[in-house]
């Protein structure tokens, strides 16, 4: 049975959403919300059943039954392997918790948000699953342009704005991947990621395989929104409606960095040159996404503006986890990834829920508002203490390891970096919270400069159902630790060692033993202590004395305020930093 | 930052760029004589394998036939952001009159356009019926089909203008052909599945090289291409056609074309 | 040096589409900009798959085993182009939608949020 199900989970939702689309002004009101969330359910179950069923080995599936001829690979191939079955069965239960969330709140245009939506998967599912670098290359056009269109949906001028900032720069991150494919394909003649990687091993020290390796990576971390690639993505996250900010935040963002990880693990497995410029930029590009991101929730009002920027520093996080190149360091990744993917997609809903119920999605407006919504804030509170790195969950068992592998490394300062990222986004979560929930701070220093607007999503449907996805959700993130960790070791030995005995043969990474000892919770707990302190401190503003609060404030400018001033909105930047991070690419080539 | 701001960075960059592309194209493989392993073992086999004589057809409707269904599904979102976005803002009617420049009167439509548009739309039309049978055999297929069929119909717009248009080319109607063609598609993929092979494999007779029948699954996989392509093309007209329409309250009277 | 022409010229598309993004005052003029910027995936796909002498690999009236072109780069560009058109729609989509509600299509003028 097991070998019959890699194509279904894509397959599925595909026809499904086709056979919507071609039935949909005939189809009563509630069947496309019922048979989205039944395809995604089943879908998610056959991820499941693969993620149990490769334990040992990965599953391979060749597309047509065409199986490779004396090492040649005609067709195309999905190698199932568990870090790919698990994520790809994680997006699916996120799907169906957005679905859930999102129940009935679509129902006016024929079933378009459905047939979005379930496009949106199957390309999502297919990235995780693919082993054939074009074919990555597809679904992740798939991706983006379901999330483009998902973008504007609500038609508001924000964000139309914003998915033309978004269309733009990701549209020019897919044509420098498929710049990146023909160089390549150029140099080796394959497409498939064993064969290509067999080639770059064969050409050691290439300028063609460097080259490509820098645009396929600047691709993905388009898609990533790792600095200074990832100005699009504050714009696009805050104005898309909720449900689909969820499933932006929880998953299309870290599927990016995932594709940069599954490219290192299997075509440049044996490109030396490429491993340096992991370890060295994509490392540095990482802690600077997490401290960067974090300094700039911070400064915002606009409640899913500030988790989008929280989204780039927990996803700088996931890349300085890849980057060192470890497999602790890449189990902490996966964990994270997961981890983050639940915290973030239930902060998004609750901030839908205070869309649809006070009608606003503007911290300072929204103050006090929340009082009445004590479950709401309750579980707000959680989500903000557990992105600070509550020593409790999966998040933090992610962290640790992460941490681990850096001092193991000889890069002790990575952690403390890290932790600034997640001390400083817990802190802006926080005080949003204590804001909205609990009527505090009054006076509201820097953020107040922010950009915002009025915005509202309809209120039809009742608190528990909305509740109930971000509830359990927390829940999941707060139990699932240990287990969890577990797991992502052994899916991280499988990840980082694609290509042993049954496809290519012989190891590539030297594995590296599970760390004896849990991981210490001494870094957490500061980054807990300093993010309370700090949201205190911005909620008290009222009460400093006068001097303090000007040093606050020429503090607070110099460091906010130069950063906001960088995040423009504006297109040509974004394209102009992308420029920037290309250069970077190649300075660093050029050093290591 | 300032348009100078942008624009040192944008040149700094390109600095650094610059002589990095340079020193590529010069380690690049030598143009028209390197080796191309995977191209050269379709043209070698996929005649005798597949019986089709077109080798970009075998490889987009069965080698690499996944990589296809997943475009057509991106071409299948792209339209339905594209409704989306227009229509959401327009609503569903068609009942309304053509928008106008200020300034600038509608000029009623010459008999020349609508004989050209009448005598050229049918002919457009069979072309495109042909490009897409033809795929398996010669240059052409599914996708350059089903565009020319799209614009074929769009020839009915502009010889009998918006009112017969709308008659020949409703809106559901194209979307059911457009979302039919993909699950025909898909469909044609799990008949592998049904009979114990894989998905996508290609279990229907061949057929003789050459001819509209030969290709086997390849055939109803590239009917399904011009189902969807001809179909979400003339959505996509269709939308932006409607965006030169006017709500029947927004204007005067004006002449009806 | 004639060697080095296609990959120079895809580099040059590509770079120059970028100027074109950057320094657009126009939204429309932005998107063909990009469309520039895919011609360079063009040139650089179709270059990679010449081959010296060889013709199309259509073996319609030619036998198969004529030297042909690599049919795969070909495929790959008529994916290339398809995602070119439903990217190209949506843009367009969106930028007539924004000119409604701002009557404007400069770039630097639109600034989701900040207001």
């Amino acid at each position: 049975m097991m070998h019959l199900l890699p194509p279904l989970p894509v397959a599925g939702p595909l026809a499904v959403a086709a056979l919507l689309l071609a039935t949909s002004r005939l189809l009563p009101a509630r069947v496309p919300d019922t048979v989205a969330l039944l395809t995604v359910l089943l879908a998610t179950a056959a991820c499941v059943a693969m993620a149990v069923g490769t334990a040992a080995t990965p599953l391979t599936y060749w597309f047509g039954g065409w199986t490779p001829r004396d090492g040649l690979v005609l067709g195309v191939g999905f190698v199932v392997d568990q870090p790919g079955a698990a994520l790809a069965a994680f997006i699916g239960l996120l799907f169906a918790a957005t679905l859930v969330f999102a129940w009935g709140y679509y129902d006016e245009v024929h079933a378009h948000f459905h047939v979005l939506m379930l496009l949106f998967l199957a390309g999502m599912i297919g990235f995780c699953l693919t082993h054939d670098l074009f074919n990555l290359f597809v679904w992740f056009e798939l991706i983006s342009v379901a999330a483009f269109a998902l973008t504007g949906y609500q038609l508001r001028q924000s964000a139309l704005e914003a998915a033309l900032n978004f269309t733009v720069v990701n549209t020019l991150g897919s044509y420098l991947m498929l710049a990146g494919i023909g160089l390549l394909y150029a140099r080796i003649g394959a497409l498939d990621f064993t064969g290509l990687g067999r080639g770059v091993a064969a050409h050691p020290g290439d300028v063609v395989v460097a080259a490509a390796f820098t645009l396929l990576a600047s691709g993905l971390l388009i898609k990533g929104a790792q600095v200074p690639f990832h100005f699009w993505l504050a714009d696009a996250h805050a104005v898309a409606p909720s449900p689909v900010s969820v499933v932006f935040s929880g998953a299309m963002v870290a599927l990016g960095v995932f594709g940069v990880g599954r490219l290192t693990w299997t075509v440049f497995a044996d490109s030396l040159p490429v491993h340096a410029v992991v370890h060295a930029l994509l490392l540095g590009l990482g802690c600077a996404s997490a401290v960067v991101g974090g300094l700039m929730a911070l400064a915002q009002r606009h409640l899913k503006r500030l988790l989008a920027f929280s989204t780039i520093s927990h996803t700088g996080i996931l890349l300085a986890g890849l980057a060192l190149l470890r497999q602790d360091a890449t189990a902490g990744m996966l964990a994270y990834l997961v981890g983050h993917g639940l915290v973030k997609a239930a902060l998004f809903m609750l901030a839908g829920i205070l869309l649809a119920l006070c009608g606003a999605i503007d911290e300072i407006t929204l103050r006090g508002q929340g009082r009445a919504l004590w479950p709401v804030g309750i579980a707000f509170g959680a989500g903000g203490l557990l992105l600070a790195g509550l020593p409790f969950g999966i998040l933090q068992h992610g962290l640790g390891l992460i941490d681990a592998a850096a001092h193991a490394e000889g890069r002790g300062w990575v952690g403390p970096v890290l932790t600034v990222g997640t001390a400083l986004t817990g802190a802006a979560v926080l005080r949003a919270g204590g804001r909205i929930f609990l009527n505090l701070g009054p006076d509201p220093g820097f953020e107040s400069r922010a950009p915002t607007e009025a915005d509202r999503e309809k209120a039809d449907r009742p608190l528990w159902l909305m509740l109930a996805p971000p509830a359990v959700m927390l829940l999941a993130a707060v139990v699932s630790g240990g287990p969890a960790a577990g797991f992502a070791m052994r899916a991280a030995g499988q990840a980082m060692q694609p290509d042993s005995a049954h496809i290519l043969g012989g190891p590539s990474l030297p594995p590296t033993p599970f760390p004896a000892e849990p991981p210490g919770t001494g870094l957490a707990w500061i980054s807990v202590a300093v993010a309370i302190a700090l949201a205190g401190l911005l909620l008290m503003r009222h009460r400093l004395p006068r001097r303090a609060l000007a040093l606050n404030d020429r503090v607070s400018d110099a460091v906010v305020g130069s950063m906001a001033r960088l995040h423009t909105g504006r297109i040509g930047d974004y394209v102009t930093w992308m420029v920037f991070g290309l250069a970077l690419f190649v300075v660093s080539f050029v050093l290591t | 930052m300032t348009r100078t701001a942008r624009l040192l960075l944008f040149a700094l960059s390109c600095l650094v760029l610059a002589p990095a592309t340079l020193a590529l194209a010069w380690h690049m493989p030598a143009f028209g004589a390197h080796p191309l392993p995977y191209g050269e073992a379709i043209n070698a086999v996929a005649t005798a394998e597949r019986h089709v004589t077109n080798m970009v057809s075998a490889v987009n409707f069965d080698y690499r036939g996944i990589d296809t269904l997943g475009e057509e599904s991106m071409l299948l979102c792209a339209v339905t952001g594209v409704s989306v976005l227009l229509r959401g803002a327009r609503g569903e009617s068609t009942r309304a009159r053509p928008g106008r420049v200020h300034g600038q009167p509608l000029r009623p439509r010459s008999t020349a356009m609508t004989l050209i548009g009448r005598v050229a739309a049918p002919v457009v039309l069979l072309f495109g019926v042909y490009v897409a049978l033809h795929a398996m055999s010669t240059p052409g297929g599914g996708f350059q089909g089903g565009v020319i069929i799209a614009s074929g119909l769009l020839l009915a717009f502009l010889g009998d203008g918006y009112r017969t248009w709308r008659r020949i080319v409703p809106s559901h109607l194209m979307d059911a052909i457009e979302g039919g063609g993909a699950l025909l598609f898909a469909l044609s993929g799990l008949l592998g599945l049904l009979t114990g092979a894989a998905f996508l494999a290609n279990v229907l007779p061949f057929g003789e090289p050459g001819s509209v029948t030969s290709g086997g699954l390849m055939i109803p996989i590239n009917l399904g291409v011009a189902g969807a392509v001809a179909g979400g093309f003339a959505v996509l007209f269709g939308e932006f056609l409607e965006e030169t329409r006017v709500e029947l309250s927004d204007r005067p009277a004006g002449g009806d074309t | 040096m004639i060697a080095l022409l296609p990959w120079l010229v895809a580099v040059w598309l590509f770079g120059i589409g970028l100027y074109g993004i950057v320094t657009s005052r126009n939204f429309v003029h932005l998107i063909g900009c990009l469309s520039v910027v895919q011609a360079s995936t063009y040139v650089l796909l179709l270059a990679v798959g010449y081959r010296g002498g060889a013709g199309a690999p259509i073996f319609y009236t030619h036998p198969p085993g004529t030297p042909a072109v690599d049919p795969v780069v070909q495929a790959l560009v008529l994916t290339d182009i398809v995602i070119g058109a439903a990217v190209t729609a949506l843009l367009l989509a969106l930028a007539l939608q924004l000119h409604k509600r701002r009557g404007t299509l400069d770039p630097d003028e639109l600034r989701p949020l900040h207001r």
